[in-house]
């Protein structure tokens, strides 16, 4: 059973008389311990595919099964606990708590589910220091570079051990010498930890290092472009570079 | 949860300017508020005090039924005066001095002009005993009332209407106890203050005089008395009413002075409607900076939504950041509005009021607990007016809140 399964997915806007379809019949599969990129220009959906992967829209038609389970019937609070169980999110504005400094950002999410504080504390401090912010952990986010900033969202995303983490262009807002680093971190995570990643770009850079590229261009896959669909199964059960 | 309180905390504290601002506004509505309620404190007491001590004294006994005539000064509800009844009201707790009087209506004669003159007969030596400060209202030679058997004073309105030269011999008339018109000798040493609204002609007799024109003799129609305490008065009343029995009624000063307190409680009201416009401008501030704070950090809000924050816990966290700089602020204000009070105390405020010549000062002073209950206000208000912010947040969509908006 693929972790996330996309049957036919559309998103639609109304705005005014004219009706924009930002997805427009989107299938999609995603294992566990894949790593895909899903690569399209501005404004082809991209952000739009994650969301409702993310549980944070609802399309407007379509199946969409995480896990196993059909959500779209799910309430507010329902799909937030799934997103903070299951789903760790990266974003290209690096989102983090402002006053909270990187320690506490990275526990926020356990904090919320009422995780037990000392035994957090430890499993962050792990965390913070595979992401190589060992030595920062007291910083609060406007002390720290954007690629620093990056490396707290991608140990924040980690922590709960999600099934999968979704990136939105989680490079889009650093230096191509950054990019590649996060990017190595990200693919680094996947071999060793075999955790599950799923990020869209449109930075054709980013290709050369990964595994499988899903092409996506006015809402829609496109066809033959799913690189890395033959050897899924490989990948995801060697989970090496 | 401690991560939420944590965060409000924070972003109250890190704000600093928009903070600053809300305190600020806070600060001096809940300053005004204050130093304003403790400025009326010291006037009220100031008040109630030269009510008390210069004119009801802090409880009256009559005969049953006294006060519900009180306009006509009926002078057959009234009372042997002997030992016994002192002693026996000198004998209930923090009862200091008992002095009696009788009202009456009378007229003053001086050379061709004869005035009705709504007349008090005080003991001489008792009186200053309940009410020290009666004194105060006297003018110089009016200060030798007692030492003569006929000396009166009378108030500086009869006295102009009077006309002639006030030493000359005057006459004072009165129907007595029968209805049988009487009258007296009488000298006028000199004239008085009133503090007090209401009828501006009044005299002052020695009680021993207006006994024997009334055929009065022994007897009186009120007796004013003293307590030590002027909180004690109910307390005193009530345990004169047990002592007395059901043939006396006993009023504290301020169920006979009735306008007093409608003075107050119009003093109060107003208060209360300045407070309420200041609490409620300084908490539409506070609606204000919040909906600013939802509206800046509609990002973070949808980063806690995606990160699986409940709708709840976003309102509670809105809530409970205005609730921090509504307490905040409370605090701040109640101090600046204690400090000063507490140097308004020390100084004090010299004051003429419009019904009198007389200057007091006012020492203002206020009470903990009203300082408690204005800080509780703020934090409350600040909670109550944050509601439609924090509904505000707690409804955005995830995605068009990490869109920013
Ligand atoms: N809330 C919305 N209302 C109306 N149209 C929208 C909305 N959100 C997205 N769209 C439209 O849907 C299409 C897909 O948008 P989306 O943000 O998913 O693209 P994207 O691939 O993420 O682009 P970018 O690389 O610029 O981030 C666009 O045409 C966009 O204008
Ligand atoms: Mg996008």
């Amino acid at each position: 059973m693929a972790l996330v399964e996309l049957v036919g997915i559309t998103k639609s806007y109304e705005l005014g008389r004219t009706v924009v379809h930002a997805l427009n019949g989107v299938d999609l599969q995603v294992e566990r311990g894949e790593f895909t990129v899903v690569m399209g220009p501005s404004g082809s959906g991209k952000t739009t595919l994650l969301n409702i992967i993310g549980c944070l829209d609802r399309a407007t038609a379509g199946t969409f099964r995480f896990d196993g389970e059909e959500l779209g019937d799910r309430d507010f609070n329902d799909l937030a606990e799934i997103r903070n169980r299951k789903i760790g999110f990266i974003f290209q504005s690096f989102n983090l708590i402002p006053v909270l400094n990187v320690t506490e950002n990275i526990e926020f999410p356990c904090l919320i589910r009422g995780d037990p504080k000392k035994a957090l504390r430890e499993r962050v401090r792990q965390v913070a220091e595979e992401v190589g912010l060992g030595k920062f952990l007291a910083h609060k986010p406007d002390e720290l570079s954007g690629g620093q900033r990056q490396r707290v969202a991608i140990a924040r995303a980690l922590v709960t051990q999600p099934q999968v983490v979704l990136a939105d262009e989680p490079t889009a807002n650093l230096d191509s010498g950054t990019s590649e680093q996060i990017i190595d971190l990200m693919l680094e995570l996947n071999a060793k930890e075999n955790v599950t990643f799923l990020f869209s770009t449109h930075d054709p850079r980013v290709m050369a290092h990964a595994r499988r590229v899903v092409h996506i261009a006015d809402g829609r896959l496109v066809d033959g472009t799913d690189s890395g669909r033959a050897e899924v199964a490989a990948v995801a059960g060697m989970g090496a570079r | 949860m401690g991560s939420l309180l944590q965060i409000a905390v924070r972003n109250v504290v890190r704000n600093v300017r928009r903070t600053a601002i809300t305190l600020a506004a806070l600060l001096l509505g809940v300053g005004v508020m204050v130093s304003i309620r403790g400025t009326l404190n010291g006037l009220q007491r100031s008040m109630k005090e030269s009510m008390v001590l210069a004119q009801t004294g802090a409880v009256q006994v009559h005969k049953k039924g006294y006060l519900k005539n009180v306009l006509s000064s009926p002078l057959h509800l009234d009372m042997e005066v002997g030992d016994a009844l002192v002693k026996r009201i000198l004998a209930v707790p923090h009862v200091t001095a008992v002095a009696p009087r009788i009202l009456f209506g009378g007229m003053v004669n001086l050379g061709d002009q004869t005035l009705f003159m709504a007349t008090l007969a005080l003991d001489p030596k008792r009186e200053f005993e309940v009410c020290p400060k009666r004194r105060d209202l006297f003018d110089a030679r009016a200060k030798a009332f007692g030492t003569s058997a006929d000396g009166m004073v009378i108030t500086v309105e009869l006295a102009k209407g009077l006309g002639a030269k006030l030493t000359e011999p005057a006459a004072l008339l009165a129907p007595d106890k029968d209805g049988a018109l009487s009258g007296e000798n009488a000298t006028i040493l000199g004239t008085m203050q009133l503090t007090s609204p209401g009828e501006r002609k009044i005299g002052i007799v020695p009680l021993p005089l207006a006994q024997h024109l009334l055929k009065m003799e022994g007897r009186a129609t009120e007796l004013a008395i003293a307590v030590d305490d002027l909180e004690n008065a109910p307390l005193v009343a009530a345990a004169l009413e047990r002592a007395l029995g059901p043939e006396f009624e006993v009023h504290t000063w301020d169920n006979v002075a009735t306008f007093f307190k409608d003075i107050l409680f119009r003093q109060d009201f107003l208060l209360s409607l300045i407070a309420t416009v200041f609490l409620v401008l300084m908490l539409l501030g506070v609606a204000n900076t919040m909906l600013m704070s939802v509206l800046d950090r509609t990002r973070e809000i949808g980063t806690m939504m995606a990160l699986g924050v409940r709708r709840s816990r976003i309102v509670t966290l809105f809530l409970v950041e205005a609730a921090v700089i509504g307490v905040f602020g409370g605090c701040l204000g109640g101090l600046l509005g204690s400090i000063v009070v507490a140097w308004l105390h020390v100084r004090g405020i010299e004051v003429t009021m419009p019904t009198s010549a007389v200057p007091f000062v006012i020492q203002p002073f206020v009470d903990v607990l009203y300082i408690v209950k204005i800080v509780c206000l703020s934090g409350i208000g600040a909670l109550v007016f944050a509601v439609y912010p924090a509904w505000r947040a707690s409804r955005l969509r995830p995605v068009q809140a990490l869109a920013g908006g």
